[in-house]
């Protein structure tokens, strides 16, 4: 018996104990997980104007675009006016914490801004930013 | 082997879960979260719209002298009260509309030809002037 059991601690000790790597990959995911945002990329480049007082925006997870000639992207596609905010009530249902950015081109026009701050506000979103560079940054 | 198996020894350690496949998907799970994990640094300026109450138009809004009305035009010029002036003098104006009235609600009037970037130039200039609530409406359909 005892050099039976000698034999076989011998064999436990020699694996390496999984215990501790183990809560510390469970702590990896967890934070992963709840950091993990799914933004909405838009999909398109666009050259953003430069300022100063730029802040980063919390949760500002759902991106729209706005391209020099007018058109609108959102969640890797063009879209019109309308499906701006059907989609933006699909999203908003959700994750209702999130909020909107709008990258608009520097030569994009404000009236489709103005247009599209409209269609995010009714389809339920009240916090729209527009995107900035920080300049000197 | 048989006979070790049964053996005391042996129990104690066959009592435990095999902790290899929930360590495989655990590590799959991990991997899975790092890739899509997507840390967006987008910046920027809160954009909001008049309050009602606010929203008159221009030709009306002349009376009103607790408002800041900042008009950008289709060229890209900058005017407030019909006065055009350059977009680095916007700062000192709001400064002094700030001094007059520091409750008074500062409105962008954008024409809606006018670029993006005029109106971040002057969104900044009005933010560095104090006032961080700035309004924005569009005219000209």
């Amino acid at each position: 018996m005892s050099v039976r059991r000698k034999h076989h601690e011998e064999e436990g000790h020699a694996e390496i104990d999984l215990a501790p790597m183990l809560d510390f990959i469970m702590n990896l995911l967890i934070f992963f997980i709840i950091t993990t945002s799914f933004v909405k990329q838009t999909g398109v480049k666009v050259t953003q104007e430069e300022a100063y007082t730029a802040e980063y925006k919390e949760n500002g997870n759902i991106l729209i675009a706005i391209r020099p000639n007018g058109d609108v992207w959102m969640d890797r596609r063009r879209v019109t006016l309308p499906e701006v905010r059907a989609t933006i009530e699909r999203m908003h249902a959700e994750r209702p914490e999130d909020t909107v950015i709008i990258t608009a081109d520097k030569a994009a026009e404000n009236g489709v801004l103005v247009k599209v701050m409209d269609q995010v506000r009714a389809g339920g979103i009240e916090s729209v930013s527009l995107a900035t560079l920080p300049q000197g940054g | 082997m048989r006979m070790r198996r049964h053996s005391g020894s042996e129990s104690d350690g066959e009592a435990g879960i095999d902790l290899a496949p929930m360590l495989d998907f655990v590590m799959n799970l991990l991997i899975f979260f790092i890739i899509t994990a997507v840390f967006v640094k987008e910046v920027g300026f809160s954009l909001s719209r008049p309050a009602a109450s606010a929203q008159s138009t221009p030709q009306q809004e002349k009376k009103d002298s607790k408002t800041l009305y900042i008009v950008l035009h289709n060229g890209g010029e900058v005017s407030i009260d019909k006065r055009p002036i350059d977009v680095r003098a916007v700062r000192a104006n709001v400064e002094r509309f700030k001094a007059e009235s520091p409750e008074g609600p500062v409105i962008v009037v954008a024409n809606s030809k006018s670029p993006t970037g005029l109106l971040v130039q002057v969104m900044d200039q009005v933010r560095l002037g104090g006032v961080l609530n700035v309004s924005i409406a569009s005219t000209g359909g």
